[in-house]
């Protein structure tokens, strides 16, 4: 019978939440403004580029200044430039309107600033005045180099690839963050897209007054996992209705996007030609099975951790609203870590750290994010996950024990200390 | 031989705080009767069964329903409409009872198959895909009581079953559980309403602070409170007699109370002998609303 229940129950949440409007419009919304955002990027990036290569083709013609000695008289002339004998006149013309820009080197452009006066023409666009200015002189002083990669090495950002070792054999390295990282992030998904509905568990059936109809019918127990269950389904659910749009977002981002080709490179920018995110096998060299198995461990531990909070609240608050300030506090709570973040990766086995890593409600996010760091010891993940397994067991017993003695106090805020204070008797 | 009880509290206490709700409560429920739980509002019915069910944790005592604690997982053949009625209330009233139906153990078909005949038979059929919180107050009661009967429950523990219907849709209820009765049902029944006693209840207990004041079946208890009693319209002056006294008197309107051996023929002969002219004679018991204004009576103008 509690079996069929417990079935019972999971078809039951899950039927309902897939036949409400809301739940598809909320589901749907977080794809389609992904997509809408991404569209708006690339869309933003191609008018900028339009802008750079518009700006390209409307050359602007400008009296310069040379201290330093460095411009290049044909590069100057080239981009549009004309030596001024006199700095002051020169700048006049530009406020009196007869010339375009005027721009002053200093004797030293490693120290001093390079002076632009220029003609107001809009925010973007006059960002141009700047953007030839240092053309100018880096192509001037590339061109005083004679040797041409040396020129490229001093003037770009040269790509460097490190490769550690540890213990005769190649350290994972950064990459090696990503998958059990990958944990942290799905645990705030979840707590974003399931935390509203995980506190309605409970609270749902007192505003609706149905717990006492229910709770003769059905133990407690297999309504909360019940629902907790079907609340596991309706997530992935959502997630799978989400990865759709996510995957296809890389293609549709390159289809959008102008082909490298027809990108302009920018004057002795240097750009590096290297991939700066890691690569395939870069990825699979870093998969690490223990941290990975760690973290979805972790991850489960703060899955119950989280839902068990969340049903012990929506037992003692009378109303949606009232547990809706609970669980801003909740979360914060969860996410403190992440403010003491910096710690946390300098100096990972401090006593703060370990405090953090190991108090119920920091420990999830904490241990986690050591985890995927790396600076999580054996021992310091076996107490973490006692914690927050005995924690998640205690506060789902608590959410539980809650519902079922004193969730008909409808209406009212339940004071906890009355409820577990009364003693089974009698019976 | 007394059938062993459906229902049985043994000395039953209940405390919130420092006030004693219910002080050493004992009474049964015998297999297929029907039983009235009686009191006046704040006396303790439905809190005995609140503590029965396991909602309430008893303070001190014993409730047994068969033989054992209540646990739902066990009892599947229980069913209860609470006081504080509710359901699922953005659902569809057919996905609500099917739920319900299955919970019971009635296979999914089988339960909106159920359902729907219920529907039909309360007039709601046309409201079967109808959000319930688009339904007024009696439609939701009767999709609550039609949840409640679903699945031919042995016992049935009705709290105020007909609080807040109309008189038609009253007598259909009473006609529902009357079904269940005939079918072998225990039904425990908390009412004010005290003609719904007399139509439906073999026993009754009537609690007043959290004691039992009366306990036994229904004629026992008017017995008690009155015995048996003739009512008469007339015409005329009542005469003095050894057989009776009159207990009420309203113009032309009286209740006479019979001593224990008046029969009531003799009553009416001597009524018609001393020229009281008759328009209705009646012979009966004291009504349980009459039983119920003379044990509360003090407690109704009290919380009046």
């Amino acid at each position: 019978m509690r079996w069929h229940n417990l079935g019972t129950v999971i078809g039951f949440e899950i039927r309902r939440t897939l036949k409400r409007r809301s739940f598809w419009v909320m589901t749907l919304a977080v794809p389609a403004l992904l997509v809408a955002l991404a569209g708006l990027m690339v869309f933003s990036n191609n008018q900028a580029i339009a802008g750079v290569d518009s700006g390209r083709t409307e050359p602007i013609a400008f009296t310069y200044t040379d201290a330093s000695g460095l411009i290049d008289l044909g590069i100057a002339k080239a981009a549009g430039g004309t030596p001024a004998p006199d700095a002051a006149a020169a700048r006049a013309d530009v406020v009196r309107g007869a010339s375009e820009m005027f721009v002053s080197f200093p004797a030293d452009p490693t120290r001093q600033p390079i002076e632009v006066a220029g003609r107001d023409r809009g925010l973007m666009k006059s960002g141009d005045y700047a953007s030839l200015a240092r053309q100018v002189l880096l192509a001037s002083a590339k061109a005083r180099v004679p040797d041409a990669m040396v020129a490229g090495v001093l003037t770009g950002d040269p790509y460097v690839r490190t490769v550690t070792y540890a213990g005769g054999v190649q350290a994972p390295g950064p990459a090696s963050v990503i998958l059990p990282g990958a944990f942290l992030v799905l645990f705030y998904l979840a707590i974003i897209m399931l935390g509203n509905q995980m506190l309605n568990i409970t609270v749902e059936e007192k505003e609706n007054r149905v717990t006492e109809m229910i709770l003769t019918t059905i133990h407690p127990t297999t309504l909360i996992v019940g629902k907790v269950v079907a609340l596991v389904a309706v997530g992935v659910i959502q997630t799978l209705v989400l990865a759709g749009p996510m995957m296809a977002l890389p293609g549709v981002i390159a289809a959008l996007a102008p082909s490298s080709a027809a990108l302009p490179s920018g004057a002795g920018a240097g750009a590096s030609s290297e991939p700066m995110l890691p690569t395939a096998s870069e990825l699979a060299s870093a998969v690490n099975p223990p941290a990975i198995a760690l973290g979805a461990v972790l991850f489960i531990g703060a899955f119950l951790l989280f839902t068990g909070l969340l049903v012990s609240i929506g037992a003692i608050m009378p109303t949606a609203k009232d547990a809706g300030s609970a669980f801003g506090a909740i979360v914060v709570a969860l996410f403190l870590p992440f403010y003491a973040i910096g710690m946390l990766l300098a100096d990972p086995h401090g006593v703060p750290s370990q405090v953090l890593t190991f108090f119920p409600l920091t420990a999830p996010v904490t241990a986690m994010l050591r985890n995927a760091t790396g600076t999580l010891a054996p021992w310091e993940a076996a107490v973490a996950c006692a914690s927050i397994f005995a924690s998640a067991g205690l506060l789902l017993a608590l959410g539980i024990r809650l519902f079922a003695t004193g969730s008909i106090s409808y209406g009212v805020r339940l004071d906890v200390r009355k409820v577990l204070s009364s003693r089974r008797g009698g019976t | 031989m007394q059938p062993t009880p459906v229902i049985e509290v043994d000395d039953f206490t209940m405390t919130f705080g420092d006030k004693t709700v219910i002080d050493g409560l004992t009474f049964d429920v015998r297999p297929g009767e029907t039983f009235g739980l009686l009191g006046s509002n704040g006396s303790g019915k439905t809190t005995t069964i609140r503590a029965l069910l396991g909602i309430y944790t008893p303070t001190a005592g014993r409730l047994l329903v068969q033989g054992r604690p209540y646990d739902p997982a066990v009892h599947g053949g229980l069913s209860y409409l609470p006081e504080e009625r509710g359901l699922y209330k953005k659902e569809t009233v057919i996905d609500v009872m099917t739920y319900f139906g299955q919970l019971k153990g009635l296979p999914r078909a089988q339960a909106s198959a159920w359902s729907l005949h219920f529907l039909e038979r309360v007039d709601l059929a046309s409201h079967a895909r109808t959000r319930l919180d688009k339904l007024s107050g009696g439609q939701q009661q009767k999709v609550q009581l039609g949840v409640t009967v679903m699945a031919n429950p042995e016992i049935l523990i009705l709290d105020e079953p007909t609080k807040g219907f109309d008189p038609v849709n009253r007598r259909l209820l009473l006609d529902i559980i009357e079904d269940h009765q005939r079918a072998g049902a225990t039904v425990v029944m908390v009412t004010h309403q005290m003609e719904e006693v007399e139509r439906l209840c073999d026993r009754v207990l009537l609690l007043k602070d959290g004691r039992a004041e009366a306990y036994g079946t229904v004629s026992d208890v008017q017995d008690r409170y009155g015995g048996r009693m003739i009512r008469l319209t007339y015409a005329g002056e009542l005469p003095a007699s050894d057989d009776f006294t009159v207990a009420t008197q309203e113009r032309n309107y009286a209740e006479l109370a019979l001593t224990p051996d008046a029969d009531p023929q003799a009553v009416l002969r001597q009524l018609v002998d001393a020229g009281v002219t008759l328009r209705s004679f009646e012979a009966g018991r004291t009504s349980m609303e009459e039983v119920f204004l003379r044990v509360y009576g003090a407690d109704a103008a009290r919380q009046a």
